[in-house]
Order: structure tokens, then C-alpha cells, then sequence
């Protein structure tokens, strides 16, 4: 009977409940929605970092990653490619060789970090290819091709075809030096690969670093819903001689940015809620402040202060629970619909690709989300029905009966 | 008959301003079984406060207020919530039903606060509802029935608890002639048949009329006590 009557109180100024249910609605729907909006810019920005950067997990010789020195290559690479090929959560696989450099031209020359690829095997892996703004994908020159950054482009000076010179330190600790051509500019947000990075064909590089076949880096990507730090928990224990990371490991950084969006979100949530807090809690207390008789009566005739309490707590609940689904469920299909088309920034799309986000953003949020926003709503509507069954419980009958 | 309230040198005094206000004065006053008793006086005689304090929802600054033998007068408020419960029926001036309640509703809410069951609560429920000839509106929120019908209601819920005793302050004070009359024949049967003492506090001279003991108060004290 105490649900029923308390139901039933929600109604009687339903002009006025529509508006806080109103505003419940609204309001989740526009947490749920800047969530999944938020949820988007970190998604792209993970996965641009992935996928042109880190892969989802790299393998090492445990010394290498410490100073790039060119001696710590992977001794038997070849198993660790059959164990990865074999391994279905694992997509694709590219191996380099790595070395850190001078790049010169005729008018500039820097520090460079020479990464030596096998460009089929990169192109699905990094997709470096995709990000060829100029000239060719390792195509149009037929010695010694070089890939470089925008940014290092302009620095050193150069176009496409464009003559440099990358020196660095053989196996046996000679200074060594190679003349390339400039095949292609890259254009990536990535300051790594726009300023700092110069791509040759592994042969190439080998050869002049007089290393062989040997390798420093495999880089793999898995399938989508692949655990990257269990799967690379998973090759480490198969391959103990060697260093397995997955990105979390490679880049702390993402991981710090994934966990600043979480909490970034649950401030969000608090925030909002606390707005709706306070308007159901206004609401409430103008409900007990008109029916102040009518609960005094209730507690005449025999009701107790404690179903007193939990009447005015059951109908504050019911006030607020009854928008929060709701709101949830649009906000949900709202995330779903603009995660499938996406959300289209391209008039933004030169700053946004400049700090390294796609212009079109896929809203997404977790089932944890929805969970954690589900939580906030039933703990906002327990905390707002506190104060104002407080408030009816305070009263006294004698005084309240003879309230006009 | 037996003594169902006995108030002796009961005293009620408010300190509202700087000079106390006895609004009941060392008054002893016993009600007995199945009495229909009406409690007169003009404005601030202190009907309403002894009605209050005869109802346990007013504690008196002295004396003491025993129903059925039981002393309620320094009872904690938790516990004469669950008295009143019990033991004592409300009829109030304004009818205070639950607005969102039906009169079925309404007539069963106290007894499923006494936890009794739902078919009791029904069947108890449309009897005094055809007692208080009102079972035609027993679907009726509160807002669709006239004053007359409100208070026909209230009656049947004080009566739904199977009190001991039933107060009603001013229960006319609000209803034309005909639901006066009504009203006051129903709780005569009432009276009559089942037992119910009722204790009324009043000005209407169609209610003292009615009665069958009129106590009449000046000043918080009783000047007469009249059994007809």
C-alpha cells in the first residue's frame, strides 16, 4: 500500500513531476550522450595510436628498448613469428629492424630514429602507407627509398626525390652512411612519425648495418576484443628470452589518458546528478510542505515515522527512477545510431587530425558506462529522498493536524 | 460498563508568550463504555487540547491520562503512535482522507497498518462502508465525494481499527444540516449497535442534542456534566 500511495503522490501534480522527470531525462540522456562523446576522442586517439605507432604489442630483446643499441636483435625471430601466425587472436605481423641516426640534406640534418621495414608487411600492420601525402608508398624510386615526416621534410628542406643521407653505427661500431632518395612524405598527427622517424626498406638498412636477416622490433595487431595484456602475457611465457609489451606497456601515456577519461566521466556524472539532485529534492520538500496535515494525520492514526519516512523516500525514488531509464534508453540508442554513421568533424578536421583524432568520431560507451550511470541514478535518487522524509518525519502530528 | 479514560488533575499550560496559558486546569474526567459524550464550550475552552490529550497526540504538563487502565501520559512518541493505532479512532474537523486513496482504501489503510489481512481488510471494510451507507461510493477518490460523504468515510475508517474509543473534534463543524443529521444518526447507530463510545468535541447544538453525556468546559475546567 506504501508503493501504491507513494506512486500515486508522484501524480498528483503531474505537471509538475513531468518536469523533473523531464529533466531527469534530459539530463541522463546528455551525460550518457557527452559520455560516449568523450569516449569517442579517447578511442580515436588509442587507436590512431595503435595502429600507426605502437601496435597493439611489440616484441623485443629485453636489453634493446634500453638505448637502441643495433646488437640486441631477436635471436630466434622466426619462432616468435610462427608462434604469432599461429596465434588466432593475433591479425597481423611485421618484424623491423631499427637504428638511431643522423638524416641529413644539403641544408639541414638532425637526429632520426631509421626504422627498416618490409613495406607489405607494414602497410597492414601500421598502415604507413595510408598516410602518404606526397609522392609514393616505397614506388617511383628504385634504390634506396626513404619515407619521411612532413614536419622532418620541411625541416630538412627536401621534397619528394629529394637526395639524404642517413648515418648511423654498424654492427662493428663503424660510422656508416647510406644515400636515399625521398620516396614519399608522410603526413601523421604522431610527432614520432611527422618529425622524428625516417622509414627504409629493411634490406636496405641491413644490409648497412651488416646485421644479416636479423631483426629488433615484431610488431602485431590482434582482432578486435583481443585482452592485448594477456595475449602478450601469453607469448612472454612462451618466449622468456624476450621482451613482449602490449601498448599499455609501450605507451603508459594512453593508459594514463584512458583512466583520466574514466575519471573524467564519473566527475561528469557526479556533476549532473548533483543537479538533479538538488531539483528533486526542491520538489520533494514542495510536496511534504503541502500535504504537512495530511502527514501529520497519517502519523495520528497510527502510521509509524519510519513508513512515514520510507513512503516519502519510496516516492522520491520513483520520481527520479522513473526518467533515469529512460533517459538511459535514449541516450543508449543515441550512442548506438552516432557509434554505426559516426559524427562528422571534418570542418574541424585540420585541427583535429593536428592533435591526432579522426574528424569523424564514433560515440561509444561500455556496458561498465551504462552500469556506472544506472548507479549514479539510484544513488542520486537514495541520497535526495533522505532529506525530505526527514523533513515529514520532523513533524508533529498535534501541529501538523492544525496546519492550514 | 467499565472506565475506558480516566484523566485525573490533568493540566495542559502553553508558554507561547511571556504569560502562561492554562488551556486545561487540574480537570478529572472519566469516560465510560459505549458513551456518547459531548464536549462543549466556547472558543478556547480547551476542548481541543483535551481531546488531543485524551487521544494521546498532547502530552499534559501534569496529571495523568490512563486508557484502559494503561497510563499513556509519559508514553515515548513511538509508542503512542502504536497505542493510537490500537486503540483510538480519529475523526478530524476536515476529514483528512488520503486524497489518493479510495473510500475503500481509505477504510482499510489503518487496518493493513495493524498488519491484518487483505481479505479482512475488504470484507471489514465494505461492511462499515454499507453501515456508513457509502458502499455505492466505495471507488470514489476523496475529491468525487461531498463533505457529508468524506466525513461518513472518516467514521468508517475510525471505526475500521476497532478502537476502544472514538474522538472527533468538530465533526459537523464543516457539513450542512442534512449531512450533520445523517452523519449524527449513523454514529448513533453506531453507538447503539456496536458498542463504540464515541467522544465529540463541539459547538453544534444538534450534536449536543444527540448526545447522551454533555461535558462543558470554561476555561480548561469542567463547569458541568450532565448524563442524559
Amino acid at each position: 500500500m506504501i508503493a501504491i500511495i507513494a506512486w500515486r503522490n508522484v501524480w498528483r501534480n503531474k505537471g509538475r513531476s513531468l518536469v523533473v522527470i523531464g529533466a531527469m531525462v534530459i539530463g541522463i540522456w546528455a551525460l550518457t550522450f557527452a559520455g560516449g562523446f568523450m569516449q569517442s576522442f579517447l578511442t580515436s586517439y588509442i587507436q590512431s595510436a595503435i595502429r600507426h605507432e605502437t601496435s597493439n604489442g611489440q616484441v623485443h630483446h629485453p636489453e634493446f628498448t634500453q638505448d637502441y643499441d643495433i646488437q640486441y636483435y631477436i635471436k630466434d625471430y622466426q619462432s616468435i613469428l610462427g608462434f604469432l601466425k599461429q596465434t588466432h587472436a593475433v591479425e597481423f605481423v611485421t618484424t623491423r629492424s631499427l637504428v638511431n641516426g643522423m638524416i641529413s640534406s644539403s641544408r639541414q640534418a638532425t637526429g632520426v630514429k631509421i626504422i627498416g621495414i618490409n613495406p607489405e608487411e607494414e602497410a597492414k600492420v601500421t598502415e604507413l602507407n595510408t598516410l602518404i601525402s606526397e609522392g609514393a608508398y616505397f614506388e617511383g624510386i628504385s634504390s634506396n627509398p626513404v619515407l619521411i615526416g612532413d614536419k622532418l621534410a620541411e625541416k630538412l628542406k627536401v621534397n619528394v626525390r629529394s637526395k639524404v643521407v642517413l648515418t648511423f653505427q654498424d654492427m662493428e661500431g663503424n660510422i656508416t652512411a647510406g644515400s636515399f632518395k625521398v620516396a614519399g612524405i608522410l603526413d601523421a598527427s604522431s610527432v614520432a612519425i611527422s618529425e622524428s622517424s625516417a622509414y627504409v626498406l629493411k634490406s636496405d638498412l641491413n644490409r648497412l648495418l651488416n646485421i644479416g636477416d636479423n631483426i629488433h622490433e615484431i610488431a602485431y595487431t590482434t582482432v578486435v576484443g583481443t585482452d592485448d595484456e594477456a595475449l602478450a602475457k601469453k607469448i612472454q611465457s612462451n618466449f622468456e628470452s624476450d621482451k613482449v609489451e602490449s601498448w599499455k606497456e609501450i605507451s603508459p601515456a594512453l593508459v594514463f589518458m584512458e583512466q583520466m577519461m574514466a575519471a573524467t566521466l564519473k566527475i561528469l556524472i557526479i556533476i549532473i546528478m548533483s543537479a538533479l539532485a538538488f531539483g528533486i529534492v526542491n520538489t520533494m520538500l514542495m510536496a511534504v510542505l503541502e500535504r504537512i496535515r495530511e502527514l501529520g494525520m497519517l502519523m495520528a492514526l497510527g502510521m509509524k515515522r519510519a513508513k512515514v519516512f520510507l513512503m516519502i523516500m519510496v516516492e522520491t525514488i520513483y520520481l527520479s527512477t522513473v526518467g533515469g531509464p529512460v533517459g538511459l534508453f535514449i541516450g543508449y540508442a543515441t550512442v548506438s545510431y552516432l557509434g554505426k554513421v559516426g559524427i562528422d568533424l571534418t570542418d574541424y578536421s585540420e585541427g583535429l587530425e593536428a592533435i591526432g583524432y579522426n574528424s569523424i568520431l564514433y560515440p561509444l560507451l561500455q556496458p561498465m558506462d551504462y552500469i556506472q550511470i544506472m548507479i549514479g541514478i539510484i544513488l542520486t535518487a537514495f541520497l535526495a529522498s533522505i532529506y525530505p522524509a526527514w523533513k515529514a518525519i520532523k513533524l508533529k502530528p498535534i501541529d501538523a493536524l492544525h496546519t492550514i | 460498563m467499565s472506565t475506558i479514560i480516566k484523566a485525573t488533575n490533568v493540566s495542559k499550560v502553553y508558554h507561547k508568550t511571556t504569560i502562561p496559558v492554562h488551556a486545561v486546569n487540574n480537570l478529572t474526567l472519566s469516560i465510560e463504555e459505549g458513551e456518547f459524550t459531548a464536549i462543549v464550550g466556547p472558543s478556547g475552552c480547551g476542548k481541543t487540547t483535551l481531546l488531543n490529550i485524551l487521544g494521546g497526540l498532547d502530552q499534559p504538563t501534569e496529571g495523568k491520562v490512563e486508557v484502559g487502565g494503561i497510563d499513556i501520559s509519559n508514553m515515548k512518541d513511538s509508542e503512542l503512535i502504536d497505542f493510537r493505532l490500537r486503540n483510538i479512532g480519529f475523526v478530524f474537523q476536515a476529514y483528512n482522507l488520503i486524497p489518493v486513496l479510495t473510500a475503500l482504501e481509505n477504510v482499510e489503510f489503518i487496518m493493513l497498518l495493524q498488519k491484518r489481512s487483505k481479505k479482512e481488510r475488504y470484507d471489514r471494510a465494505m461492511e462499515l462502508l454499507e453501515q456508513m451507507d457509502i458502499s455505492d461510493k466505495a471507488n470514489s477518490k476523496p475529491s468525487q465525494l461531498s463533505g457529508g460523504q468524506q466525513q461518513r468515510v472518516a467514521v468508517a475508517r475510525a471505526l475500521a481499527s476497532k478502537p476502544r474509543f472514538i474522538l472527533a473534534d468538530e465533526p459537523t463543524a464543516n457539513l450542512d444540516s442534512t449531512s450533520t443529521s445523517n452523519l449524527l444518526d449513523l454514529m448513533a447507530k453506531m453507538n447503539k449497535e456496536q458498542k463504540a463510545t464515541f467522544v465529540f468535541s463541539t459547538h453544534d447544538q444538534r450534536v449536543m442534542d444527540k448526545a447522551r453525556r454533555i461535558v462543558t468546559l470554561e476555561d480548561g475546567t469542567i463547569v458541568s456534566d450532565v448524563k442524559r
